[in-house]
């Protein structure tokens, strides 16, 4: 296993909804994008791991701008409402106002996002160098958002370095580590958090170590 | 101890019964309907909660629930006093309610009094208590601070 860095040049704003951002949540999506089988996804990372912990820091960037970017999303029923199903009013007929239950369910839906503007992103991390390169040598965009143009990666370089993506240089947490796996700075940020993949399931979440937010 | 076996302990298992996994007996007491104390049913649709391991939680909507603290200060003014008696050892969760019930993804325990988590249905709002908020901080983080400067 190898310590190295991971660095990405952006050719265009990054979205993102929160999170770290680890480096196995990035090569887990990539590894499901090819396999399409999330069991192999989340065990299947060529990266080191400890008692479950995955040796990979979070994104860490210089941001030049932080702002909201929102999307509308024009949701439609996909059937055709049975007329003979619909109460009618005294008159006889149906009621063709939208009522706010179809609103909700079909009408139109915003979406806010965190857009960040970064000229680099860069993780620390241990594993098998090579089948990282391989896994990112090709990657297009990255974060949420990629079909609308966010998150285009310019260029991926790989590099070796002495962190292990768990811990940096003055003890600090590199990502969210469970505060009886940490062996950094006791006195490090602390929060709850997801510390292993699937990142949005609520079970993987523990009272961690984090890094500072950037 | 996660966030749901948390507040299932010390919040939860005082609404709803405890079946299933963790965070689906959390999300069953954020979205069900609970006997009010006027003897109507109501959900978690308005004021906010504490949730405290020792001394009992607290909660402004008058529920019939034993178990509860009943507390009818404003949200503020119910944060503020938690967050200068908290010295950072044990989880708090600090809830805000809405019509839609809070979503399990937006329950978090505080832990650290740098990342404060105040947890709502538009989202979480994350701040350093000590930190003067900038134009873009969140509205609970600059009505906190209004009223800690004017104390």
């Amino acid at each position: 296993m190898d310590r190295f860095r991971v660095t990405m040049t952006m050719g265009s704003p990054i979205v993102s909804n929160g999170g770290y951002m680890t480096l196995d949540a990035l090569l887990a999506a990539l590894i499901f994008e090819r396999t399409g089988d999330l069991e192999r996804a989340h065990s299947e990372i060529p990266l080191q791991r400890t008692q479950g912990l995955w040796h990979a820091s979070g994104a860490v960037f210089e941001k030049q701008d932080d702002a909201s970017v929102s999307f509308v999303a024009n949701l439609q029923a996909r059937h055709d409402l049975d007329l003979d199903l619909i109460a009618r009013n005294k008159a006889g007929n149906t009621h063709t106002a939208m009522g706010l239950t179809r609103r909700r369910d079909f009408g139109a839906v915003m979406n806010s996002y965190r857009m960040l503007t970064v000229p680099e992103i860069t993780w620390y991390a241990e594993g098998d160098v090579q089948t990282v390169e391989h896994l990112l040598h090709d990657v297009g965009f990255i974060g949420k958002r990629r079909a609308s143009g966010y998150g285009q990666v310019a260029t991926v370089r790989l590099e070796p370095d002495e962190l292990d993506g768990v811990t940096g240089f003055f003890g600090e947490p590199l990502r969210p580590v469970p505060v009886e796996l940490f062996k950094g700075d006791q006195t490090a940020l602390k929060a709850d958090a997801a510390w292993r993949p699937a990142y949005w399931h609520p079970e993987n979440r523990a009272i961690c170590f984090v890094p500072e937010a950037p | 101890m996660n966030t749901f076996t948390f507040f299932n302990e010390y919040f939860g298992k005082y609404l709803v019964r405890q079946e299933g996994a963790p965070h689906e007996a959390a999300w069953r007491a954020l979205s069900s309907n609970h006997r009010l104390a006027k003897g109507t049913e109501g959900r978690l649709a308005s004021g906010w909660a504490i949730v405290r391991p020792r001394g009992g939680s607290s909660v402004q909507l008058k529920l019939a629930a034993a178990g509860l603290l009943y507390d009818d200060r404003t949200r503020v003014e119910a944060f503020l006093d938690e967050l200068s008696h908290w010295d950072g050892r044990e989880p708090r969760i600090f809830l805000m309610f809405d019509k839609a019930p809070v979503p399990i993804g937006n329950l978090f325990m505080t832990v650290d009094r740098r990342a404060i988590r105040i947890c709502s249905p538009a989202g979480v709002e994350t701040f350093d208590l000590e930190r003067e908020p900038t134009p873009e901080s969140g509205g609970i983080q600059k009505a906190l601070w209004k009223r800690r400067i004017a104390a």
